[in-house]
């Protein structure tokens, strides 16, 4: 009788979750399924589930209209740089916090989280005047520097002290009284055991860089210099309409490398949460 | 191997003393137990002679060497902490030998070192585990490990032992013990169990308040507690407590009228509260009439608690006993059974 229950339970459970699927799948079987429609059938009514016909020359089309390919690597490199220095600053910074007990170290920190308040958007004017004043604009340095130093980072300083302020302070008595100093224990004992939080911050870090759409249309503007997500809303015709099917195609080729670190880093995304006590 | 030498050791946190001048002696190879109840300040005085903890003031000397303002690394000291703080990313071997890695050791003489700990403590086998695929004891032999393959002067346990079972900690009991036998190494042992202290201990610190109440081999301490605060932590059940007037050799209170031969006949009336050890009651003595209230019999003896007009007090007896609840027993003391404490300074009156 319980496994009866049990079994019609779980078939409940699946079938809810099933139904909950829907919204999050949907968009990305039609972004993948209109990339290689012909444009009239993009919105035919009802939709099809299968295109009638598939048009893979959308995707070449994808890299004729644009430098794709260099902005896929600009994106790439980009994430690729401020993920590193996000892990370098964050852990840095979250294992002080944590650990080391210095004047006002608690209001510093408050200070910093408040950074998390404020929006890009009531930022993005003053920075923009600052990185004119340096020279940096349609360059890459922005899309660098605000992240590495900005709301993106505290957020990843606070995942990684809620981690370290739960390591065992024993494991560092031990290593100091094995004859190590501060910065060989974070390196060597610390930084290690890090590790699921460290993944959850590279995933977030490399997500939002990757998505990042705010920055990239204010401080560049020559295509060659574009992110992906810039890029995407250059796909037009002469008269300014989008051109649905080659921005679908470009839109599931910026999706990929996301898709896959998610699901290559799904168990590590979700231990590094658990780890940091942020678990929904 | 060193001695350990504290000399009017005092902790501070804020304005708050927890150490309050702490004078202790640990000679070369000795096993020193500090045992306490918890919040005493055991821990942090172990924790201040490993150099984790700051002194607020006094002397800390090891092997004739001041280390007060000394970093842990140079204390030449090594640690067993209470939930082992095994390196989780590392394997029981890199744990072990890490401590050497780090000081510059080459990785012969590494391996060699381990190789020679882990066969002392059976370990060989396990050297490619890591710490989560130990059971408890396995992790407690590994802690050992990693301290004794330096070859410190001195070991520091903090309750190593309280995360075990009962059993297992019977057995690692005697291999700690069997350890300080072979390796000789000075060793300051924390531990809240008095059952520990005294099956383990060459010396006792017992401590109470931040305050040591009494320092003494472990069979002198059960025998001649210097207070009442030691003559009711050492021993198991506690110690009874009777307050009473002592006259004229005999001791008097609601229920008792005991003859007391260490007190001279002519000893004019004073107050004195009387300690009597559970297993010195005798059954069908003298001196005491009370009314069993429990009988615990727990095989090898029983557990017999007593009920007199104004105290309960606590018998433990080899035989097993037919008492019921309600029954009226005689009792007496053994020889020397009873010890004395002024009620005002609790300290132990000859």
């Amino acid at each position: 009788m319980k496994i009866d229950m049990s079994i019609r339970t779980r078939t409940m459970l699946y079938g809810l979750m099933c139904v909950l699927l829907i919204p999050f799948v949907f968009p990305t079987w039609w972004m993948v399924t209109s990339s290689v429609k012909p444009i009239s059938d993009i919105f035919a009514f009802p939709p099809d589930f299968l295109p009638r016909t598939y048009e893979w020359s959308t995707y070449q089309r994808v890299f004729e209209l644009q430098p794709f390919a260099q902005q896929y690597w600009n994106s790439g490199y980009i994430a690729a740089i401020v993920t590193a220095g996000t892990m370098i600053v964050s852990s840095l910074a979250g294992y002080a916090f944590a650990r080391i007990r210095f004047p006002g170290a608690d209001a510093i920190f408050m200070v910093v989280l408040l950074g998390l308040l404020i929006p890009a958007e009531v930022t993005i004017v003053p920075l923009f005047q600052m990185f004119n004043q340096w020279g940096m604009i349609n360059t890459h340095w922005p899309l660098i520097l605000v992240p590495v130093f900005g709301a993106p980072s505290v957020f990843s300083t606070f995942i990684m002290r809620q981690f370290f302020i739960a390591l065992p302070i024993e494991l560092e008595e031990a290593a100091r009284v094995d004859g190590l100093g501060r910065f060989t224990i974070f390196r060597k004992i610390a930084l290690p055991l890090a590790k699921p939080a460290l993944s959850a911050v590279a995933i977030f870090t490399f997500l939002h860089s990757w998505n990042l759409f705010l920055e990239p249309i204010v401080f560049i503007s020559t295509p060659e210099m574009f992110t992906l997500p810039q890029a995407l809303t250059q796909f037009t015709d002469a008269y300014g309409g989008a051109m649905w099917n080659i921005q679908l195609a470009a839109a599931t080729l910026t999706a990929l490398p996301v898709l896959i670190v998610f699901i290559v880093a799904q168990k590590q995304f979700v231990e590094g949460l658990a780890h940091t006590g942020l678990k929904g | 191997m060193a001695n350990v030498t504290l000399s009017q050791i005092k902790k501070k946190y804020g304005n708050t003393p927890v150490i309050h001048g702490v004078d202790i002696e640990a000679a070369d190879g000795e096993f020193v137990v500090l045992v306490g109840p918890s919040g005493c300040g055991k821990s942090t005085l172990l924790r201040m002679i490993a150099g984790l903890e700051t002194i607020s003031s006094g002397t800390l000397t090891i092997g004739n060497r001041v280390v007060n303002d000394l970093d842990p690394k140079d204390r030449d000291i090594a640690m067993v902490f209470q939930n082992y703080a095994l390196y989780p990313h590392m394997t029981v071997e890199t744990n072990m030998g890490f401590s050497l890695e780090h000081r510059g050791g080459s990785k012969s003489q590494i391996a060699e070192r381990v190789k020679w700990a882990a066969e002392i403590l059976d370990l060989s086998n396990l050297l490619m585990r890591y710490p989560r695929q130990l059971s408890g004891g396995q992790r407690q032999r590994v802690a050992m490990g990693r301290a004794i393959v330096r070859d410190p002067q001195v070991f520091l346990f903090d309750e190593p032992l309280s995360n075990l079972d009962a059993k297992l900690r019977v057995a690692m009991r005697a291999e700690i013990k069997n350890l300080h036998r072979k390796l000789k190494t000075t060793t300051i042992y924390v531990t809240h169990d008095q059952v520990e202290a005294m099956t383990m201990a060459d010396k006792i610190v017992v401590m109470n308040a931040g305050e040591v109440s009494q320092v003494g081999a472990p069979l002198d301490l059960y025998d001649r507690p210097a207070n009442r605060f030691v003559a009711g932590f050492i021993g198991s059940p506690s110690m009874n407590f009777i307050d009473g007037v002592v006259e004229n050799g005999r001791f008097t209170a609601p229920g008792i009228d005991l003859k007391i031969p260490s007190f001279t006949a002519g000893e004019t009336s004073r107050q004195l509260i009387c300690g009597i050890r559970p297993e010195h009651l005798v059954i069908g003595g003298e001196g005491i009439s009370a009314e069993v209230s429990l009988v615990e019999p727990m095989g090898s003896e029983t557990q017999v608690t007593f009920s007199l007009p104004e105290n309960t007090i606590v018998g433990v007896f080899r035989d097993r006993i037919a008492a019921k609840p309600g029954d009226v027993l005689s009792l007496g003391v053994q020889t020397d059974g009873c010890h004395f404490f002024d009620p005002l300074t609790d300290l132990r009156v000859e």
